[in-house]
């Protein structure tokens, strides 16, 4: 096990590593930029060393910035949480050249898994059906022709993409033609790369996602699944575990064919593969996120599983010590991402002081958050506060915790989307379990809050 | 005990036109903590007359008075620690900022540093020695960045004073690593008060 580890993360999943590694008996570093400099995790940790400027290229985003810092405070291991340095497989490799550990995939496993169309091709062939769609796009010509092959209405997603970022739905031949040049630019300057693909685009789908753990001797698990049906622009905004959309024979037989198909891609660590589930039941694998996802408490809640203490131990070299029949499931849970952002407003991302907050609790809730009165919202970095998760033994029980907790919860300061999630809990088609990604964008927004304001 | 924690905790909290306004200041303030201090040491250092920096939804502009130069503003908090609690003895220590809302006889009375470029080893110049005059942008030292060194300059024209930070000491960024001390003779016309900067500062669409 690692004797000291540098969290190079904030907000709140900085905080989450920081119990972890607490739980473990680890020593911790909590690595933070000046924008920072007030956040909990670093108030909390035993050491904090200030990075860089707020500029997250210059902090967060700096692997020169994290490894010195790693090195001078005597880290052996780096924890990168998510987004920022989590998937780069050249930071990880170079944190691997100082001698140090990152915690994740290794840098060859985070290469192999890197291009979004060469993973699906990838465990493709390792038995997970796919959506239908083109390799790399070289030009508009080819773009029309594959489109044309697949069927419209397609999707345009950029490779090196992620979170929902730069993908254009196009329903014809002529949007298509339109949109090309600009799908182009928009991935060019948002990740740096143009390379575009395309995928026939499953109408009125369900995304579902399948929590995985390998170790470095091959040994897997699955950890269940998660449903993130409910998104707003391609942004998770509320996820539950079991999906509703999945009978149990069906659970099963897509958690198991992930489990094959990653252990016979060869890869290392945890792993989340993301699957579109069609109005039939049939899931297509989309991509795989090779770090932890902002939702494993939710997986948490109902194995009992500490993931993050798991990813650690394994990235140490020890073996799972679980093997499947150890995971039994239980009951329902439920993940509402607080985020610092106006619905009525278009979503615009808010900063500024937290003047009150009050967490709630009882039975089956948790609230993992780095808010404190007084603490100032950076206009930096994401809109995330925190992640009220409720655990019932059954759906309507945590649906049931889940509104008790919303109407607990207090943050005052900025404007926050809490009256938003109240909304979509006291709508039919979530209580019904029937909520598609495409709902909150269809129907907007308005009725949600306007229904909740009544 | 109050009936109801949420109203009890809301109780401090402002009215709505109160609370936009005091965000907005944050917000300034905000500005003039993490980017100001930066881009005054660079127009300080540099031929420049005048600096635009968009951050975020905010634009910051400087513009350099005639024969004047950035003193005040560069001035770090006296005595001014990490406001944070529980953190190791053994972590390198930060400086701090001026705020926007200190007086321009407070930051005159506060000391001035240079500071660490990043986090990494701290090697001064071999030649560095207190009672040395140094000018602004002058190169008093370097912190090694996984071999790479990064330098670190005067942000002001006077003497060099105490040393905060011994040779090989790991330091992170922003860490004050030596005291810059103003002389009488030290040129110092008309320095720019902060409060000038705020009507510069303009919101954009973001």
């Amino acid at each position: 096990m690692f004797n000291k580890i540098l969290i190079a993360n904030r907000g709140e999943i900085a905080l989450r590593i920081l119990r972890a590694c607490r739980t473990l008996g680890v020593g911790a570093v909590v690595a933070y930029s000046e924008a920072d400099r007030e956040t909990l995790a670093a108030q909390l940790a035993d050491e904090a060393i200030c990075i860089g400027p707020a500029d997250a290229r210059r902090s967060y985003l700096s692997a020169p910035s994290v490894i010195s810092a790693a090195i001078v405070t005597g880290c052996d291991a780096i924890h990168p949480g998510y987004g920022f340095l989590s998937e780069d497989e050249a930071f990880a490799d170079v944190v691997r050249a100082h001698g140090l550990t990152f915690i994740g995939p290794p840098a060859e496993v985070l290469e192999r898994f890197a291009s979004k169309e060469a993973t699906r091709r990838l465990l493709g062939s390792h038995g997970l059906a796919t959506i239908p769609g083109s390799g790399m796009l070289r030009d508009e010509a080819h773009a029309l022709e594959e489109a044309e092959r697949v069927g419209y209405p397609v999707i345009i997603k950029p490779s090196a993409g992620g979170g929902g970022k730069g993908m254009r739905l196009v329903r014809t031949a002529r949007e298509l033609e339109d949109t090309f040049k600009v799908a182009r630019s928009e991935a060019k300057a948002a990740f740096g790369d143009d390379a575009l693909y395309l995928e026939k685009f499953i109408d009125d789908n369900r995304h579902v996602e399948v929590q995985v753990a390998v170790d470095r001797f091959g040994h897997a698990i699955h950890l269940g699944e998660r449903d993130c049906s409910v998104q707003r622009r391609h942004q998770k905004i509320i996820e539950e575990t079991p999906s509703p959309a999945l009978s149990d024979a069906a659970r099963e037989d897509l958690c198991q064919r992930a489990v094959r198909a990653v252990v016979a891609a060869g890869y290392e660590n945890l792993g989340t593969l993301e699957f579109l589930v069609d109005s039939k039941g049939d899931a297509y694998f989309i991509e795989i996120n090779c770090r932890i996802q902002v939702e494993h408490p939710i997986t948490e809640l109902c194995t009992g599983v500490d993931m993050v203490a798991l990813q650690i131990k394994i990235a140490a070299g020890e073996p799972l010590g679980l093997s499947q029949s150890d995971i039994v499931s239980r009951g329902h849970a439920i993940e509402f991402r607080i985020l610092a952002e106006d619905p009525t407003k278009d979503f615009r991302p808010q900063s500024g002081q937290i003047s009150a907050y009050l967490a709630p609790g009882g039975a089956g809730v948790r609230m993992d958050s780095h808010l404190y009165p007084g603490y100032e919202v950076p206009s930096y970095y994401d809109s995330l506060l925190g992640k009220l998760c409720v655990w019932g033994p059954d759906r309507a029980t945590a649906i049931a915790r889940g509104e008790a907790a919303l109407r607990e919860l207090l943050v005052d300061g900025v404007t926050t989307n809490i009256e938003l999630h109240r909304a979509i809990l006291a709508n039919k088609v979530f209580v019904d379990g029937r909520v598609t990604t495409n709902l909150l964008d269809r129907v907007g927004t308005a009725p949600f809050v306007a229904a909740a304001s009544r | 005990m109050p009936d109801d924690p949420k109203a009890a905790a809301r109780a401090a909290s402002p009215d709505d036109d109160h609370a936009r306004s005091k965000r907005d200041h944050l917000a300034i303030s905000k500005l003039a903590d993490d980017l100001l201090p930066a881009l005054i040491a660079k127009l300080a250092s540099s031929g420049l007359g005048e600096i635009e920096v968009r951050e975020g939804g905010w634009r910051a502009r400087l513009r350099k008075p005639a024969g004047g130069d950035a003193r005040r503003v560069t001035a770090r908090g006296a005595g001014e620690g990490h406001s944070g609690s529980g953190h190791g003895t053994g972590r390198p220590q930060p400086s701090r900022p001026a705020r926007a809302g200190e007086t321009a006889a407070e930051q005159e009375a506060s000391p001035i540093s240079a500071t660490s470029p990043a986090v990494g080893i701290y090697h001064p110049r071999r030649d560095l020695s207190e009672g040395m005059r140094v000018r602004t942008g002058e190169k008093i030292g370097t912190v090694d960045v996984l071999g790479v060194n990064q330098d670190v300059l005067v942000p002001v024209d006077g003497v060099i004073g105490t040393s905060l930070a011994e040779a090989g000491e790991a330091v992170e960024y922003g860490q004050e690593l030596v005291r810059i001390e103003l002389t009488e003779r030290s040129p110092l016309p008309a320095p720019m008060p902060l409060g000038q900067l705020e009507p510069a500062v303009a919101r954009g669409n973001a």
